[in-house]
C-alpha cells in the first residue's frame, strides 16, 4: 500500500491504529470459515481501528478518492469468508468502539459495533436483563452480528438477530452518516433501509452503533436432552411440542455420538448415554409453576413419541455445560471440515432434508454429520474431508444439497449468510430479478464499489 | 449391613457464586443478586450415595439446614436419587457459624437413628471453610475422612477410601463413618425429567429446634451457639489492565523507570 494512503489513514485515527506489515495483520485476513473454502486473502493491507463514526466516515471517503476496497471487520467468526480481504485494501477493524450502555427503562441497549457477544449478554444480566439469540461465538461483535443477520441455537421463540435490533447508525460507503430508527418499538416512516442494512454482510454500509431490544430476564430456566432411538421420532417430536403450545428458547438436533465424541475432546461428559438421536430443548419460563406444567407437557409428549427417558438439568453450570459441548461441535469437527452448510427448510420438512442427506451420504459414500436448529429448519449439515476428492466432487455434492433444499421450499443459508464462497450458488438459486434489484441497491449505495467488494455477488 | 446401606447426605443451598454480588456497605454477600443452587460439591457426595445404595441396596437421607427455600436443593436430591429429605428450619438456626451448624446437623443424624455412612462434599462454596463435614463426625464420635476422591472398596463394616490432600492418602475406616468428598469422585448424573416433575410431589420432612431438643440444647444452636462472628468481610477488587505507549528516544528510560516503581525491575 502506498506510503502517503498509509499517512492519511494516520492522519485520521492517529500513529497507533494504522497496522501494517505482514505479521502484524496476520490475525485480521481471515475468519472462521473452514480453511478449504478459504479464499487467499491479499496481504498488502492497512489494518484501520476508528474511534467513532466520524473517523470511520473520513476513511470512507478517503478510499473513495483513491477507489481503495474497505473490508469491514468483526470479531471474525463468520463462517463463509465475508471479511477475508480478497484485494489490496483496507481492512476496518472496529474493535476500538466497544462501549454499551443499557438503557434500563426502555430495555434498549446501546451498542457499539467492536462491542462482543460476551459483552452485550453480560451487560444485560448486570440490570437483570436478558438478550435472547447466542449465535455461537460469543466472540462475535455486535457489528458482524448485524451485518450478517446472525442465528444461532436461542432464535425458537423469539428470533434471530433482526428482531431484535431497533436502530442502526451507519457509515455509508460515500462517507455520510446515517442513524435508522432508535429505541422505538414502532417505526413506519419510509422505507426500512435499517433491515436493509442488517444482513448486507458489509457491503452496504458499516454499522458503527445499534440499539437493540433487551428482554426481562425469565425468572427460571432447565434444559431438556431427549433421546431417541430413532431419528424420524426425534424431528417428528419437534412439530409436537410447538403443536402443545410450548415454545421453547431453542430446539436443537445432535447425534450422540458426535456430541459425545465434542465432549470428550473437551474434557467433558455428555450427561445423556441413551438413544443414538437426541433433541436439546431449552425452556425459559416466568415462574417456576409455568416451567414445571411445560415439563410436564414434554413427559407426555414424549411418552407419546416413543422417546427414552428425557434428563433435565436446572442448575446454571450443568445448562451450560450441555450449550457449551453443542456450541463446540463444530470446532470439533473443523479439523477435518471442508465445508458447515446451514441449509434451512420449512420447520416440518426438515425430516424429508435429513433423509435426502442420508441418501447423498450413501450416494456420494461420505458420512455428513448433521446437528442443528431443529426448531427453525435450520441444519448444519458438514461435509467432511475425504480422500481423493477434488473441489468439483465437494462442489456437486453440495449442490445437490441446495437443490434439495430449494424443492423443499428452503434457502441455502439461514444465517451464515453468502459472504465470498456462497456466491455462486445464489447467483444460481436466487430469483433473477431479485439478484438484479439487489446488485442496483449495491450501486446506489456504493457507486465506486469500495465496500466489501466481492462479496455476495459473483 | 442386611438391610443395605444407610446414608445420610448433608446438603446446603448456597448462592450461584459465579454470578452473586457482594454488597461492599454492609460487608456482606447479596444473596437475592444471584438464584440460589445446591452446592456442587454436595452434588458428587450425592452421586456416591446413590451408587452405593444402587450397588449394595439402602436408603438414602438428604439433611439439609436453611431457610424455607433451601428445599428446593430437598427436592433436587429426591430428584438424584434421595429417598427421604429433612429440612432443619427454624429462627433459631439463624445465623450459625460452622460449630453451631454441625450442632444442629449432628442432633438431626442422632434423631433419625442408626446410620453407616454420612457423606458431604469437601466443602461449600459460599463459606469455603471445609470445617462441618469433620465437625459433625467429631460431634457423632464416629471416624471422618477428608477429600476423598475415590472409594475403592466397600467390605464388612469397613470403607476403603482415597483422601486427596495434594498428595493422596489410602485409608481404611471402620463404619460407622463421614467422608467429605472432592469433585473428582465422580459425575453426578442429571436426573430424569420424571424424577424432578415426581420429587415436587414427595413429603420434605421439616424439624425445628425443638424437633432436635432430645439430642441437643437448643440454646446451643444458630447465633446462640456460635462461638465465631464475622465482623467484616473483604473482597480484593479488579483492577484493570491499564496500557500505557511509550515513544521517542527515552522511551527504554521511561520504561525502565516505570518497571522501578512498579517494583518489578531492581534499579
Amino acid at each position: 500500500m502506498r506510503e502517503e494512503i498509509v499517512s492519511e489513514l494516520r492522519s485520521i485515527v492517529g500513529e497507533d491504529w494504522v497496522i501494517t506489515g505482514e505479521d502484524r495483520i496476520q490475525g485480521y485476513l481471515y475468519d472462521e470459515t473452514p480453511p478449504p473454502m478459504l479464499p487467499e486473502a491479499s496481504k498488502d493491507v492497512a489494518v484501520v481501528k476508528p474511534r467513532n463514526a466520524e473517523e470511520v466516515s473520513e476513511i470512507l471517503k478517503l478510499a473513495n478518492r483513491y477507489g481503495l476496497p474497505v473490508f469491514p471487520r468483526g470479531g471474525g467468526t463468520g463462517l463463509v469468508g465475508a471479511c477475508v480481504p480478497t484485494m489490496s485494501g483496507i481492512i476496518l477493524s472496529l474493535e476500538r468502539m466497544n462501549i454499551i450502555k443499557v438503557d434500563r427503562e426502555n430495555l434498549m441497549a446501546e451498542a457499539e459495533a467492536g462491542a462482543t457477544l460476551a459483552d452485550l449478554l453480560k451487560a444485560a444480566e448486570d440490570v437483570g436483563l436478558f438478550f435472547p439469540p447466542h449465535p455461537g461465538d460469543e466472540g462475535a461483535h455486535i457489528g458482524g452480528l448485524l451485518a450478517c443477520n446472525a442465528g444461532g441455537a436461542r432464535a425458537v421463540k423469539t428470533g434471530v438477530i433482526r428482531n431484535y435490533v431497533k436502530g442502526v447508525e451507519v457509515v455509508l460507503p460515500t462517507g455520510e452518516i446515517l442513524t435508522l430508527g432508535g429505541k422505538l418499538v414502532k417505526n413506519n416512516a419510509g422505507y426500512d433501509l435499517m433491515h436493509l442494512i442488517i444482513g448486507s454482510e458489509g457491503t452496504l454500509g458499516v454499522i458503527t452503533k445499534a440499539w437493540i431490544r433487551l428482554y426481562p430476564r425469565e425468572a427460571v430456566n432447565a434444559t431438556i436432552v431427549i433421546p431417541f432411538e430413532d431419528r424420524e421420532m426425534a424431528l417428528k417430536t419437534v412439530p409436537a411440542i410447538f403443536q402443545e403450545g410450548l415454545m421453547p428458547l431453542a430446539i436443537e438436533y445432535v447425534e450422540k455420538s458426535l456430541v459425545e465424541k465434542t465432549a470428550q475432546h473437551l474434557g467433558l461428559t455428555w450427561p445423556c448415554r441413551d438413544g443414538d438421536h437426541q433433541l436439546i430443548l431449552i425452556l425459559a419460563e416466568a415462574s417456576e409453576a409455568a416451567l414445571y406444567e411445560a415439563c410436564e407437557k414434554i413427559v407426555n409428549i414424549c411418552e407419546k413419541m416413543g422417546s427414552l427417558e428425557p434428563l433435565v438439568a436446572e442448575s446454571r453450570g450443568e445448562q451450560e455445560r450441555i450449550l457449551k459441548i453443542r456450541s463446540e461441535i463444530y470446532s470439533f469437527l473443523k479439523p477435518n471440515l471442508v465445508d458447515i452448510l446451514d441449509t434451512t427448510v420449512p420447520p416440518a420438512q426438515l425430516l424429508e432434508l435429513i433423509k435426502a442427506v442420508e441418501e447423498l451420504g450413501r450416494k456420494y459414500n461420505t458420512y455428513l454429520p448433521v446437528f442443528g436448529h431443529v426448531g427453525d429448519g435450520n441444519l448444519h449439515i458438514h461435509l467432511m474431508r475425504e480422500d481423493g476428492w477434488t473441489k468439483e466432487d465437494y462442489d456437486r455434492l453440495r449442490d445437490e444439497v441446495y437443490r434439495k433444499a430449494i424443492e423443499l421450499g428452503g434457502t441455502i443459508t439461514g444465517e451464515h449468510g453468502i459472504g465470498y464462497i456462497r456466491r455462486r450458488s445464489l447467483e444460481k438459486y436466487i430469483d433473477k430479478k431479485a439478484l438484479e434489484l439487489m446488485r442496483a441497491i449495491k450501486r446506489i449505495f456504493d457507486p465506486n464499489n469500495i465496500l466489501n467488494p466481492d462479496k455476495v455477488f459473483p | 449391613m442386611g438391610r443395605g446401606f444407610r446414608i445420610v447426605v448433608l446438603i446446603k443451598q448456597v448462592p450461584d457464586i459465579e454470578k452473586v454480588k457482594f454488597d461492599f456497605e454492609v460487608g456482606r454477600i447479596d444473596r437475592s443478586s444471584a438464584p440460589a443452587e445446591t452446592n456442587p460439591f454436595d452434588l458428587h457426595a450425592l452421586e456416591a450415595a446413590v451408587r452405593l445404595k444402587e450397588k449394595f441396596g439402602g436408603l438414602v437421607t438428604a439433611i439439609s439446614m436453611g431457610p424455607k427455600q433451601a428445599e428446593s436443593s430437598l427436592r433436587e436430591a429426591l430428584a438424584r436419587g434421595a429417598d427421604h429429605a429433612i429440612l432443619l428450619t427454624d429462627a433459631r438456626f439463624a445465623g450459625a457459624d460452622t460449630i453451631a451448624t454441625s450442632r444442629a446437623l449432628a442432633a438431626a443424624i442422632k434423631k433419625l437413628g442408626e446410620f453407616d455412612l454420612i457423606l458431604c462434599g469437601e466443602k461449600t462454596v459460599d463459606g469455603d471453610t471445609g470445617q462441618v463435614g469433620p465437625e459433625v463426625a467429631e460431634l457423632l464420635n464416629v471416624p471422618h475422612v477428608a477429600y476423598v476422591s475415590e472409594i475403592r472398596e466397600v467390605a464388612g463394616d469397613k470403607i476403603v477410601v482415597v483422601s486427596d490432600m495434594g498428595d493422596k492418602y489410602l485409608c481404611e475406616v471402620k463404619l460407622p463413618a463421614l467422608l467429605t468428598v472432592t469433585r473428582e469422585l465422580n459425575a453426578p448424573r442429571l436426573p430424569t425429567l420424571r424424577d424432578v416433575l415426581s420429587a415436587r410431589k414427595k413429603r420434605i420432612e421439616i424439624w425445628d429446634a425443638d424437633a432436635l431438643a432430645d439430642y441437643e440444647d437448643p440454646n446451643r444452636f444458630g447465633i446462640n451457639g456460635s462461638r465465631t462472628i464475622v465482623v467484616k468481610v473483604v473482597v480484593p477488587g479488579t483492577e484493570k489492565r491499564k496500557g500505557i505507549i511509550l515513544r521517542g528516544g527515552d522511551a527504554v528510560e521511561k520504561l525502565f523507570n516505570i518497571l522501578e516503581e512498579g517494583g518489578f525491575a531492581r534499579p
